[in-house]
């Protein structure tokens, strides 16, 4: 009878009152308690070396005690995958970020700036293009995770049947020389350049309009890829003439991507290509190309205006506003980012992990004197050279927060000139005019 | 008299019955999925193309009404690319139709092996679209491609040709690619037509002196027209809307040469990540291949 009248005492309104209060605050407790804290950093990549990564972020845990919640995707969606994850406000602290994406991604506010962090932006060891790839509007956006830069790589093998003794200095040289060994018979095509509708072709071009002295836009962001004296035409032209004219690069380079070059390039079938410098290693292995031990590097040709300079990229480590809103997790998330881009235990560990596993090129000067990687570098290249080019390289002058939407209108000119469909003028005019309007749109 | 006609007519206001309510209950949970999968997409879907949505520029979304249709159909590249649909879709279908008929004809006769022939035949519909397009890159890669090694072999060319690299081709072999996946699916159907025929019309007809020729054109084909319906209206769809091919084996060039109206849907939703004029674009496929279905119906079901 006592228990009734207890029960009947407490209301269902009471019950319901006491009930939201008590989860209420336990909800609060939660949130303000450990649970926030005990989150780990949300590192995001895309899915290149994998298990390196994976080792290293090991490594990272074992020696801070700081989790790590590291999540990959493919390279080809990456881009949208990471925009859909940031729209969709995903946890991410740091990740893999593109030098192409930067304008954009500090634009929209979905990376941050990490000038206040002065261990990520002690830039004496790094490579100018480097740092240079990873500031926008004055403010540098991370620290190094890989660069490397397009080769101009020859078959030594095949240049020694024609009787070539020096690879080409010069772009004019090239076509005479591949002219010979074409005369020859020694390839059908000569050269092979990628000019496919993919990722990597803006750096092909680059490469190209560097080396002929040209630019695709000015310092203030104008496009002038169509100027006759300044622009992108003695590249293109080249390319057009090489295919038309002297048939000594293949009509098919415009559905040739950057893999199918390196495959081609490696059955022996090629004298001179335009190559990420990091597949020399590959280049150069026994068991995956038939010109193991020919495959060399030589200094970008240069254009009659020009000179040996070619295009470098960058992939960097960004930090989100997210990791910076809270003080302990940007201050975990620095040490992960140091941990990978900088030195961990006091070397360039991850650097030189990815460069044994994968022969990708780094940012960091130093690491051409380290005795491990010249003598790495000179099982199959020239270590000197390589950091000579290095020296040369250039960040790409179109990145801007328009550069996804003009890249395919200016790709689809390039190769509308190259099938002779439009003349390189046409196509530089087109192009410039894209540029123009997003520019203005933007 | 009365009582009958007002029986018959649907009850349209009232309490639910029992086995209405029952019914109700069984519908509602998949009629909520359809609702959230399908229902709530689309119409999202046309709400985003009434505004300004790009995803590079969060928290800036105007509403710009019909402004992304205006912008849409006033770009010549986005007639280009009709034009490019056009021809491709023309080229399947016709290709699709002969070929289906002349296979399905083939099969509804008996001869020894016909079995094991019809069952040949449904491979290429079981691969998917994905692996097929895979298939014919290798095929038609310039370099290492099947088709140069073949017709080198068979001393039909001195060197190796360009193939998906040679914009005056790369359309034709993209519809080659579609053609063969495609065929199957149409010779099933039209030979389910084929099937139907009494065989007493052919009987009658040579009875009348016609020949095999007069029988075709005169019994067979007309027996067609509702199974062609069917086939004509499908493919047309699929050719009109299809991706995969486009993407797997060129990424819409060399230059525009594949630039199809579906691969500009994709690069202006998916890489420029400009989801207002994306949606646009898709709603005015979407309506003008509803359009063109109801067209190619009406006109065969006048002819049937």
């Amino acid at each position: 009878m006592t228990v009734v009248t207890t029960l009947q005492a407490v209301s269902r309104r009471n019950f319901l009152m006491t009930a939201a209060a008590g989860l209420g605050a336990a909800s609060l407790a939660g949130r303000a308690g450990p649970a926030l804290a005990a989150e780990p950093i949300n590192f995001a990549t895309w899915s290149a070396a994998v298990d390196t990564v994976k080792s290293h972020i090991a490594a990272f845990e074992a020696k801070t005690g700081v989790k790590v919640a590291y999540s990959n995707s493919p390279w080809a969606q990456y881009r949208e995958t990471m925009i859909t994850k940031f729209i969709g406000k995903a946890p991410v602290d740091t990740l893999w970020v593109s030098d192409s994406w930067l304008p954009e991604w500090a634009e929209a506010g979905w990376i941050a700036p990490v000038d206040q962090y002065k261990s990520l932006t002690d830039n004496s060891d790094v490579d100018q293009f480097c740092v240079d790839s990873m500031t926008y509007k004055g403010k540098q956006y991370g620290n190094t995770y890989y660069s490397d830069y397009m080769a101009f790589i020859y078959n030594a093998e095949m240049l020694d049947k024609a009787g070539i003794k020096t690879p080409p200095q010069s772009w004019a040289e090239v076509a005479s020389q591949a002219k010979t060994i074409k005369d020859k018979g020694l390839a059908q095509w000569p050269v092979l350049i990628s000019m496919a509708q993919e990722s990597w072709l803006i750096e092909f071009m680059t490469a190209m309009v560097y080396s002929n002295g040209g630019r695709f836009v000015d310092d203030k962001g104008n496009a002038v890829m169509q100027d006759p004296g300044a622009g992108a035409g003695p590249a293109l032209r080249w390319l057009v003439d090489a295919v038309q004219k002297q048939q000594i690069l293949s009509p098919s380079c415009v559905e040739t991507g950057e893999l199918a070059v390196l495959k081609a390039f490696s059955s022996g079938e090629h004298a001179f290509g335009l190559i990420p410098k990091y597949r020399l290693r590959t280049l150069n292995d026994p068991a995956q190309s038939k010109i193991a031990g020919n495959a060399k590097i030589a200094l970008m040709p240069a254009g009659e205006k020009g000179s040996h300079a070619t295009v470098g990229w960058m992939r960097f480590y960004g930090m989100t506003p997210r990791a910076q809103a809270d003080a302990t997790r940007a201050a975990d998330t620095v040490k992960l980012m140091e941990w990978f881009g900088g030195k961990a235990d006091g070397e360039y560990k991850f650097q030189k992990m990815l460069f044994k596993d994968v022969g990708s090129g780094f940012g960091v000067k130093s690491l051409f004197s380290d005795p491990e990687i010249r003598a790495a570098y000179a099982s199959y290249g020239d270590v000197d050279l390589i950091g000579k080019q290095q020296s040369l390289a250039r960040k790409k002058d179109v990145v801007t927060p328009w550069f996804g939407e003009w890249n395919d209108i200016n790709g689809t000119a390039w190769q509308q000139a190259i099938m002779g469909k439009i003349t390189v003028e046409q196509a530089l005019n087109n192009s410039a005019a894209k540029w123009t309007e997003l520019k203005k749109q933007s | 008299m009365t009582t009958s006609v007002a029986a018959a007519k649907p009850r349209l206001r009232g309490p639910l019955t029992y086995d209405e309510r029952v019914a109700f209950l069984f519908v509602a949970p998949l009629a909520v999925v359809l609702m959230a999968v399908a229902v709530f997409p689309i119409l999202y879907s046309f709400w985003i193309s009434l505004f300004s949505v790009k995803l590079t520029r969060p928290g800036r979304t105007p509403f710009v009404g019909l402004d992304n249709y205006v912008t849409v159909l006033s770009d010549p590249q986005f007639w280009y690319a009709v034009e490019r649909t056009a021809f491709f879709a023309v080229l399947c279908v016709v290709a699709i139709s002969v070929l289906a008929l002349l296979v399905a004809l083939l099969l509804n006769e008996e001869f020894p092996g016909r079995r094991v022939l019809s069952a040949v035949l449904l491979v290429p519909w079981a691969i998917p679209y994905v692996a097929n397009a895979l298939m014919w890159k290798w095929i038609y890669d310039s370099n290492y491609g099947a088709l140069n090694g073949l017709l080198y072999q068979l001393d039909f060319i001195n060197s190796y040709m360009v193939w998906l690299g040679d914009s005056d081709k790369t359309l034709a072999l993209i519809a080659n690619a579609f053609v063969w996946k495609e065929v199957p699916l149409a010779t099933i159907l039209l030979l389910v037509g084929l099937k139907t025929i009494p065989a007493d019309l052919h009987a009658a007809a040579k009875v009348d002196g016609a020949n095999a020729i007069s029988r075709f054109f005169h019994v067979t084909l007309p027996s067609l027209k509702s199974s062609f319906g069917l086939v004509v209206v499908y493919e047309t769809m699929m050719a009109i809307r299809h991706f995969d091919l486009f993407f797997i084996l060129t990424e819409g060039g060399p230059g525009d040469a594949s630039h199809v109206v579906a691969w500009r849907i994709y690069v202006e939703t998916f890489r420029n990540l400009s989801f207002g004029t994306g949606a646009a674009m898709a709603y005015i496929l979407a309506l003008a291949t509803l359009a063109l279905a109801y067209a190619i119906i009406r006109a065969l079901a006048r002819k049937i």
